[in-house]
C-alpha cells in the first residue's frame, strides 16, 4: 500500500515536472532564438520607427453644407526588394493594369539607388485601379498554392488621401487649388493653408504591441465654412459667362457681399479652372493676378468712383442733394480740360442729376472745391490703395495716387473724382461703397463663416472696419442713387424692388494715352435699399459690343439682382413692408 | 515492543537516507513548479496584452482606413449632387428657374427662417475629459466618508 503511494507521488511529480521543465526550456528557446537578436536591436532603438504622418486636409464647405472641397482615396504603389520573387511578373502586371512602361519598372526593381529597400512605382493611382490590383495580387497568391507559377509578393499598396474638388471649377478662383505635395495655392487653399492641412508631423510608432496604446494622434485639419452660397455661385458664373459672350468681353467678374456683414456670397471671375487638374494652371493663367480679377486686379473703376466723391461732397457739407450748378460742358483743373463724357454740356443740374447723367464736370468741380487735401483724405478713409483684408491670397492693394507723390499731378484731382487715374480691385470700392449701403459703416469683406475643429463650431463676426461717412450722408446718397436710377430707367432696375447703384465706363490707357474705343464697363448696386440684403459688383473688361456699362454690365447686374433676390429669399418691397408692419 | 524501541524506530525513519533524498527532490520540484507557474502567468499575461496591442493597432488602422473611405464617399457623393448635375437633373425633369415675379410669398406669423450653415453639433465648448464615475476613481474610505456625510446631511 505504502510502495503504491510512492509510486503514484512519483508519477504525479513526474508529470508535473515535465510540464515544468517544459515551460522553461520554452522560456529558455524563445529567449534563444534566432529572432531574438533582431527584437533585441529593435528593442535598443526604441523599438519605434519613424513615421512622417500627413493628417486628412479639411474639407470645405459653402453657407448651406455643400462640399466644395474634400479628400478621396489614392494609392501609393511600391515594391519591397527585400520581399519581391518575381519582378517580371510585377512589371508586366502593373504595366498592364496602369499603362506604366514596363521596362522601367522592371529597372526601378533591379536597379534601385544605394540602400533602398522599397521603390514607388506610381502614386496617386485612383481607388479603383488600385483596388482592382490589390485583388489581383489576393488571386494570384492563391493561384500559386494551385500549381501557378509567380505571384505579386512584395507589390506593396498604402491608401492616402488626396484633395478632390466635386464642384470641378465652380468657385474654382476664390477656392484655389492644393498640388500633391499638399501645399495650398490662391484663395481659401493657400490663405487658410496651415488650418486646412492639420500639422504634419513625424511620430515615433512603436513597433511593440504592448506600446500600441501610445500610437500618436494627429488631428485632422480644420473644416472650414465658407460664407458663399453654391447656388448663387453657380448662377453669377452661368450669367458672366453669357456676358462675355453676348457683350464680346475679354473677361470680367461679378462679386455679390452681403453689405451689413460683410459675408461674400459669390466671387465669380474668369477665366476658370477645373481644380482636379491643378497642373493646368500654367496654361490658363499668364498671371498670378489673373486667377482673381476681384482681388487681384486693380483697374480704374471709372464712373462708379463718383459714389465716393459724391459721398465726401455731402459728408464734407460742401452740397447737398438740392444744391445746383450749371454744367458748362468741360472744367479746367491743373490746366488739363476735363469733359463730360459725352462732351456736352447739361445745363443747370443738382446733385441727383449729376449721378443720374454721370457727369465728370459736377465730379470735378466737387473734387476741387473740397480740395486735394480733404478730397484724398475722404479717399484714404473709403480704403482706397489699402487692402481690405479680405480672407483671401493674392489681395492686391491697388493705387491712390496723392499730392506728394512723384507721379500725382493736379489735374489727378479732377479725374480721380469721376475714376479716372486711380486703380482698385473691385472688392475694394464694395469695401467703400459699404459704408455707403450699411449707414455709414464701412465693413470688412470677408469668405469665412466658421471653422469647425474637434466637433466645435467657431463662428466668425462681422467687422467694422471704419465709419468715413456720416449715417445721414450715407441714408441720403442711398435715396438720391437709387432716384437717379428710377429717373434713368436704368436696364439696372429689377421690378418690386427698389434698388440704388450707379455704373461706370472707363476708358483703358494704352501706351500712356487713353483708348476711347477700349472701356471697362461696371455697374456697381444693391437693394432693397432700406434694408440692403446684397451689393453686386459687374465688370466687363474691353466689351465689344458696346463700350457703356450702361448698356452691358447695367443688364446683367439685374439678371444677378433677380437671381440673387429668388436664391436669397427676399420678398418684393411691398411683401417686406407689411412683414416690418406686422 | 517497549516505548524504547517505537522511538528508536520513528528516528531511524526520520533520519532514513531515502527519505532525506525525498524531501530534497520534492523541495526541488516545488520550487520548479512554483517558476513555471510564475512563467505560466507571466507568458499567459504578457501573450493577451500582446495580442491585445495588436488588436488596438489594427483598429487604429483601421479607424484610418474608414476614415479615408468615409472622406472618399463624401465626396463622391458631393459630385453626384454638385450644382450642374443638380441643374441638369431639374431641367430633365422639366423644371425650369423662376423668375422672380413669379414667386409668391405668404406671410406666416410666427415662422423665423433657419440660420444657415452649423455643420457641428456641439456648437458651445464642452469638457473634453470623459467624465469618469466615482466608482472607478474612489477609495472604500472615500466611499464610506461620503455615505456617512450624505447620511448627516439627510438628517
Amino acid at each position: 500500500m505504502r510502495q503504491q503511494y510512492a509510486l503514484r507521488t512519483q508519477l504525479v511529480m513526474a508529470v508535473m515536472g515535465f510540464i515544468a521543465f517544459a515551460i522553461i526550456f520554452q522560456i529558455v528557446r524563445l529567449q534563444n532564438s534566432y529572432v531574438t537578436p533582431q527584437i533585441k536591436a529593435n528593442e535598443l532603438n526604441g523599438q519605434t520607427e519613424l513615421h512622417t504622418i500627413f493628417p486628412d486636409r479639411g474639407e470645405i464647405y459653402d453657407r448651406n453644407g455643400h462640399l466644395l472641397a474634400g479628400n478621396k482615396t489614392v494609392f501609393e504603389i511600391g515594391v519591397d526588394l527585400t520581399s519581391v520573387r518575381y519582378p517580371e511578373i510585377i512589371a508586366s502586371t502593373v504595366s498592364l493594369e496602369l499603362g506604366i512602361d514596363y521596362s522601367k519598372i522592371l529597372s526601378d526593381i533591379h536597379n534601385p539607388a544605394e540602400g533602398v529597400s522599397y521603390v514607388v512605382i506610381a502614386d496617386f493611382v485612383d481607388l479603383n485601379k488600385g483596388e482592382r490590383l490589390k485583388e489581383l495580387k489576393k488571386k494570384m497568391k492563391e493561384d500559386v498554392k494551385n500549381g501557378s507559377v509567380g505571384d505579386l509578393t512584395g507589390l506593396n499598396f498604402k491608401a492616402h488621401p488626396q484633395r478632390s474638388y466635386p464642384e470641378i471649377s465652380l468657385a474654382s478662383n476664390l477656392i484655389g487649388f492644393v498640388n500633391r505635395e499638399g501645399r495650398g495655392y490662391f484663395g481659401i487653399e493657400e490663405k487658410y493653408n496651415d488650418l486646412l492641412a492639420g500639422n504634419p508631423v513625424q511620430v515615433l510608432v512603436p513597433i511593440d504591441p504592448n506600446k500600441a496604446a501610445e500610437i500618436t494622434h494627429v488631428p485632422n485639419g480644420t473644416t472650414l465654412i465658407l460664407t458663399i452660397n453654391r447656388d448663387l455661385q453657380a448662377a453669377a458664373e452661368k450669367i458672366l459667362d453669357d456676358a462675355l459672350e453676348t457683350y464680346g468681353a475679354k473677361g470680367g467678374t461679378i462679386v455679390i457681399m452681403d453689405p451689413q456683414t460683410g459675408e461674400l456670397l459669390t466671387i465669380a471671375s474668369t477665366p476658370r479652372m477645373d481644380l482636379n487638374q491643378f497642373w493646368e494652371y500654367g496654361t490658363i493663367y499668364n498671371n498670378a493676378s489673373d486667377f482673381n480679377l476681384a482681388i487681384s486686379t486693380p483697374y480704374e473703376p471709372g464712373s462708379v468712383l463718383k459714389i465716393l466723391t459724391m459721398a465726401a461732397a455731402l459728408d464734407s457739407g460742401i452740397v447737398t442733394p438740392g444744391t445746383t450748378y450749371l454744367d458748362t460742358g468741360s472744367i479746367l483743373v491743373g490746366g488739363a480740360w476735363i469733359k463730360n463724357w459725352d462732351g456736352k454740356a447739361w445745363g443747370r443740374q443738382d446733385m441727383t442729376g449729376c449721378l443720374q447723367h454721370s457727369l465728370n464736370v459736377c465730379m470735378a468741380t466737387l473734387s476741387t472745391q473740397m480740395e486735394a487735401t480733404r478730397f484724398y483724405s475722404y479717399m484714404s478713409n473709403f480704403g482706397l490703395g489699402h487692402l481690405t483684408g479680405v480672407d483671401l491670397s493674392g489681395e492686391a492693394a491697388g493705387r491712390l495716387k496723392t499730392p506728394g507723390d512723384s507721379d500725382w499731378y493736379p489735374v489727378d484731382l479732377g479725374t480721380n473724382a469721376f475714376g479716372q487715374g486711380v486703380a482698385v480691385t473691385p472688392l475694394q470700392i464694395m469695401t467703400a461703397v459699404s459704408s455707403v449701403a450699411n449707414h455709414g459703416r464701412s465693413v470688412m469683406p470677408r469668405t469665412l463663416y466658421a471653422m469647425v475643429r474637434d466637433e466645435r463650431q467657431y463662428n466668425t463676426t462681422t467687422q467694422i472696419v471704419g465709419s468715413p461717412i456720416s449715417e445721414a450722408t450715407a441714408d441720403t446718397l442711398s435715396e438720391m442713387l437709387a432716384n437717379s436710377l428710377e429717373f434713368e430707367g436704368s436696364a439696372a432696375l429689377v421690378p418690386g424692388y427698389r434698388l440704388a447703384g450707379k455704373t461706370g465706363t472707363a476708358e483703358i490707357p494704352v501706351n500712356g494715352f487713353y483708348d476711347s474705343t477700349k472701356t471697362n464697363a461696371s455697374f456697381l448696386g444693391w437693394g432693397p435699399v432700406d434694408d440692403p440684403k446684397f451689393m453686386i459688383y459687374v465688370w466687363l473688361k474691353e466689351p465689344s459690343s458696346s463700350i457703356w456699362g450702361s448698356e452691358t454690365a447695367a443688364p446683367v447686374f439685374a439678371q444677378i439682382a433677380e437671381k440673387t433676390i429668388v436664391l436669397l429669399d427676399i420678398p418684393p418691397d411691398n411683401i417686406r413692408n407689411k412683414l416690418v408692419q406686422k | 515492543m517497549n516505548i524504547q524501541n517505537v522511538n528508536h524506530l520513528v528516528q531511524a525513519y526520520k533520519v532514513a537516507p531515502w527519505r532525506v533524498q525525498r524531501q530534497w527532490i520534492v523541495n526541488l520540484l516545488l520550487a520548479v513548479l512554483a517558476t513555471a507557474m510564475v512563467a505560466t502567468l507571466y507568458l499567459d499575461v504578457t501573450s493577451k496584452a500582446a495580442l491585445a496591442g495588436r488588436e488596438i493597432q489594427n483598429l487604429t488602422a483601421f479607424i484610418t482606413e474608414s476614415q479615408q473611405r468615409s472622406g472618399d464617399l463624401q465626396t463622391q457623393l458631393a459630385s453626384l449632387t454638385s450644382a450642374s448635375v443638380m441643374e441638369q437633373r431639374a431641367l430633365d425633369l422639366g423644371f425650369r428657374p423662376v423668375k422672380s415675379e413669379e414667386v409668391e410669398y405668404l406671410i406666416v406669423p410666427g415662422y423665423f427662417a433657419p440660420e444657415p450653415g452649423v455643420l457641428s453639433s456641439a456648437s458651445i465648448p464642452q469638457l473634453s475629459a470623459l467624465s469618469i464615475p466615482p466608482e472607478y476613481n474612489e477609495s472604500l474610505f472615500d466611499w464610506m466618508d461620503e455615505k456617512i456625510v450624505s447620511s448627516s446631511r439627510g438628517q
